[in-house]
């Protein structure tokens, strides 16, 4: 259990933002803290839908119950958080 | 007695140079300070600065141009254009003095470094009158805000801003202390002079003069113009060392300094100036959007200039040239989202109308920023306001410290440009920004942004309200909107006639 920062890039919104997690949480909880700064305030919620994480830039999804300890992450690292249709 | 005239005696008075015998040249003019160039001071004597003037000469006009600027003031000071003017243009005034008077200040040692160090005889009178002119804009654009600041508390920031840790200025003080505060005499003649002056204070001093015209602001349209006549003067002094660093093999050296410093001003000016043209100035005062300024003050002149001289456009120009087109839309949704970071009262600048001159000036503008503020825009006509402010912070570049964005919506396309060195990992808003940091990592490396602070435990508490208090930003100075939100009564009357309906 640590605090561990990361950056999240919204899909759909205009700006990477720093987002704390721990280092148990997997990675919809981390999709989970990263919608907070974002959905619902430039961002539409969508619906059957739900946030999936990835790597900046890369177009596989990390496994949902993958935790951040186990990602690999460097601390500040950019993550994508997308949209994937429940 | 016959006073010769100037130019029988200019040249020969200004090129008298020492020959000196009891120290060497590089004791009188230590590289590090003078440029590390390797030419001797024969080549810089062929320096030739188009604009001539003596002291005599100078002090005569900047008599009569102060004479003009503080009599304007002094005549229109009863006159509440201030209280009456549009909050809008209130903010435009604070943006530009917060961001400008002390920087002007700073310059004035910067250009005294050219008038010491310069091995070019040219460059030194040059410069001896651009660091009174530095001193000049510095002591007149904090003059001048000074009567409103009994009135607003925000306007104090003209002189308190550049002091401080505010997120805005600590951009500013990254870059200028890149291209004026630690450079030598000639890098700062051609980051400074050439690139920055030339380039981009042009746009921001006739820009907001024919702003400020409009507004009825004619203290300020004279201020300004004032001061741009100056500015067009002592920019011109990088260009003859560019001539001379060319003339002797120095290309490649030159063309970076243009390249790193180009940048870094288009990085600030999408911040400062992009908003204000594009969102603040009310839309009936409006004479071109932004990115028109750009294309004809920096695209079509600043090109020429630069291959007039022999250099190529910066490498990366057709990245600056997409970009011109989007990044100040994400710099003010960021500054306007981000607004209680401000000295300023941000205008939103989003009612339909405008929105109607942002799609025809940015086609598209509707379906991508305009999807980020078709949310902001419910939550206010619904009076969820807690959901119209941040909750964390923008990451933000290890180079230009602004925060890292792209467009956003139907077109989302936003990108870090990440880079691990010494074990730290950086990160970066283009290419460019990174491209800049590698060519001598060492000098920014150390330097840590406000989000590296935040991380570091520099700000407490890790809140708004402890971000506040680092930044320097006491209650009743922080930003809000501009207009108090009525803008979105519209939105709410649109509503209404749809439910109606």
């Amino acid at each position: 259990m640590a605090l561990f920062p990361l950056t999240s890039n919204f899909e759909g919104d205009f700006v990477l933002q720093l987002v704390p997690v721990d280092t148990e949480h997997t990675m919809d909880e981390v999709a989970a803290a990263a919608a907070v700064h974002s959905v619902g305030r430039r961002v539409r919620d969508r619906p059957g839908h739900i946030l999936r994480v990835r790597r900046h830039g890369s177009t596989e999804l990390l496994p949902r119950n993958l935790k951040v300890a186990e990602a690999g992450f460097k601390p500040t690292e950019t993550v994508d958080i997308v949209w994937q249709a429940a | 007695m016959a006073v010769l005239n100037r130019m029988d005696w200019y040249d020969l008075a200004r090129s008298t140079n020492w020959t000196p015998k009891y120290v060497t040249e590089d004791e009188l003019f230590p590289p590090k300070l003078s440029g590390e160039f390797g030419l001797p001071l024969s080549a810089w004597e062929n320096y030739d600065e188009p604009y001539k003037q003596t002291y005599p000469e100078y002090v005569k006009v900047q008599r009569e141009k102060d004479a003009g600027a503080y009599s304007v003031k002094a005549a229109l000071e009863r006159s509440r254009i201030f209280e009456n003017a549009d909050p809008g243009w209130k903010s435009v005034m604070k943006a530009h003095y917060g961001a400008i008077a002390r920087g002007e200040y700073a310059a004035a040692s910067a250009e005294a470094r050219m008038m010491r160090f310069s091995k070019a005889p040219g460059m030194r009178n040059m410069s001896t009158l651009g660091c009174m002119d530095e001193i000049r804009h510095g002591q007149m654009q904090l003059y001048f805000p000074h009567e409103h600041v009994s009135k607003d508390r925000q306007m104090d920031w003209a002189f308190k801003a550049y002091d401080t840790n505010e997120w805005a200025m600590i951009a500013a003080r990254h870059f200028f202390d890149d291209i004026m505060m630690t450079r030598d005499a000639i890098s700062v003649s051609i980051m400074l002079t050439f690139s920055f002056e030339t380039g981009f204070t042009n746009m921001q001093f006739l820009g907001l003069a024919a702003d400020a015209a409009e507004a009825g602001d004619h203290t300020f349209a004279n201020l300004i113009s004032s001061i741009q006549t100056d500015e067009s003067r002592h920019a011109q002094i990088g260009g003859p060392a560019l001539k001379v660093l060319i003339e002797n093999g120095k290309k490649e050296e030159a063309q970076k300094r243009v390249d790193i410093a180009v940048w870094g001003a288009w990085k600030l000016f999408s911040v400062l100036t992009g908003p204000i043209m594009d969102y603040y100035t009310p839309l009936e005062h409006r004479k071109q959007s932004f990115k028109e300024f750009m294309e004809e003050w920096i695209v079509a002149q600043f090109e020429r200039a630069l291959t007039d001289m022999g250099l190529d456009l910066p490498w990366y120009w057709d990245i600056f040239l997409k970009d011109i087109g989007q990044t100040h839309h994400g710099m003010h949704l960021g500054s306007y989202f981000w607004r209680p970071t401000l000295w300023w009262n941000p205008a939103a600048g989003v009612t339909p109308d405008e929105r109607a001159w942002l799609e025809e000036k940015y086609p598209g503008w509707n379906d991508t920023w305009g999807q980020c503020w078709d949310v902001f825009i419910d939550n206010v006509v619904d009076g969820n306001m807690a959901m119209t402010y941040p909750e964390t912070l923008p990451y933000v570049c290890n180079m230009c410290q602004l925060p890292i964005l792209g467009v956003p919506g139907k077109g989302w396309d936003v990108k870090d440009y990440p880079l691990e060195y010494n074990g730290r990992l950086y990160h970066f808003g283009s290419e460019v920004d990174r491209w800049v940091f590698e060519q001598e990592p060492e000098r920014y490396a150390g330097h840590l942004s406000i989000v590296d602070r935040f991380l570091a435990g520099m700000i407490q508490p890790m809140d708004l309200g402890g971000a506040l208090q680092y930044m320097g930003l006491a209650p009743g100075e922080i930003g809000d909107d501009a207009h108090n939100y009525a803008w979105a009564e519209v939105y709410r009357a649109l509503r209404e006639t749809r439910k109606a309906g």
